[in-house]
């Protein structure tokens, strides 16, 4: 499929969520949540997935971990890496490294727990 | 050995133009004179319009260029020394400007805040980067400092619906 997607409206869009991953209100992760993950194109999930992970808060990299079909459990493989890629990144990887040994030991979905605990590992490498 | 006989002595005497004819190629006035006999054909002597007609040649006229290309710099240098100083006169007219402003007591306080403003705008303006400055796009700056959350939520919703509309 050829996306004919117009600079300006990419540009925007990248602006917009960039810019409310670093708006201080909380409310800024819910309106990531609701809407850019549950977008139908990759790049605009992938983009608020990586907003969320810069983010670096409890709340964000929950959305980014512990959702199915979200963030390093998304259906798209260029979205799960770039979460994972984007979570290897960070300078301080203690809230993450929190948030993955709490789905690691506690969640209820199999699948979601595998996908803990090999990013674990791998944050544990780097 | 000079020839003396009477012929010859004769033939100098009143026939000249002989050596008319040789001595007239020569600039030295004192070529027609005789010593012993001879005439000097020679010119010994510097001729004084050629001192005043120096040749371009040699290192003479390479001097000469590269003097006109040091006399083309110095004007260059002037010419930028010129434009310096005009952008420091008129720094320091805008500097002592609101210097002046910030010393007069103006009474009138809505005309002072909107002087403030105008002069905060022109500052601010100043530092922002020129990709920014003609940009109409929305800058991530701008959402990072929303207030707003539902106004953010709704602008979000937007441009995705147009880039979801494209693909």
């Amino acid at each position: 499929m050829t996306i004919t997607v117009d600079k300006k409206t990419v540009k925007n869009v990248t602006n917009i969520i960039e810019g409310l991953g670093q708006n201080p209100n909380s409310e800024s992760v819910v309106i990531l949540e609701d809407i850019g993950t549950n977008s139908k194109v990759d790049s605009i999930r992938e983009l608020t997935c990586r907003a969320l992970v810069k983010r670096n808060e409890h709340d964000s990299l929950k959305v980014v971990i512990t959702n199915k079909g979200k963030g390093i459990n998304d259906m798209s493989t260029i979205v799960a890496m770039s979460t994972i890629n984007e979570l290897l990144a960070l300078d301080d990887k203690t809230e993450a490294m929190k948030v993955l040994t709490d789905t690691v030991e506690m969640h209820s979905d199999e699948e979601v727990r595998d996908n803990a605990r090999s990013v674990k590992a791998l944050m544990a490498l780097s | 050995m000079a020839n003396l006989s009477i012929p010859s002595i004769r033939e100098r005497l009143f026939n000249t133009s002989r050596h008319e004819q040789t001595t007239q190629r020569s600039s030295n006035p004192f070529a027609a004179s005789t010593f012993k006999g001879n005439v000097l054909t020679a010119d010994v002597f510097e001729s004084s319009t050629k001192q005043n007609q120096p040749t371009f040649t040699g290192k003479l006229k390479a001097s000469t260029f590269v003097g006109s290309i040091s006399g083309i710099g110095e004007r260059f240098q002037h010419m930028i020394d010129s434009v310096v100083k005009f952008g420091v006169r008129v720094k320091e007219s805008v500097v002592n400007s609101w210097n002046k402003l910030e010393g007069i007591e103006i009474s009138f306080n809505p005309l002072k805040e909107r002087m403030t403003s105008t002069y905060n705008h022109a500052k601010e303006m100043l530092t922002t980067p020129i990709s920014e400055m003609f940009s109409t796009g929305i800058s991530s700056k701008q959402v990072a400092k929303m207030a707003d959350m539902t106004e953010a939520r709704q602008l979000l919703k937007d441009n995705l619906a147009l880039w979801e509309a494209a693909a």
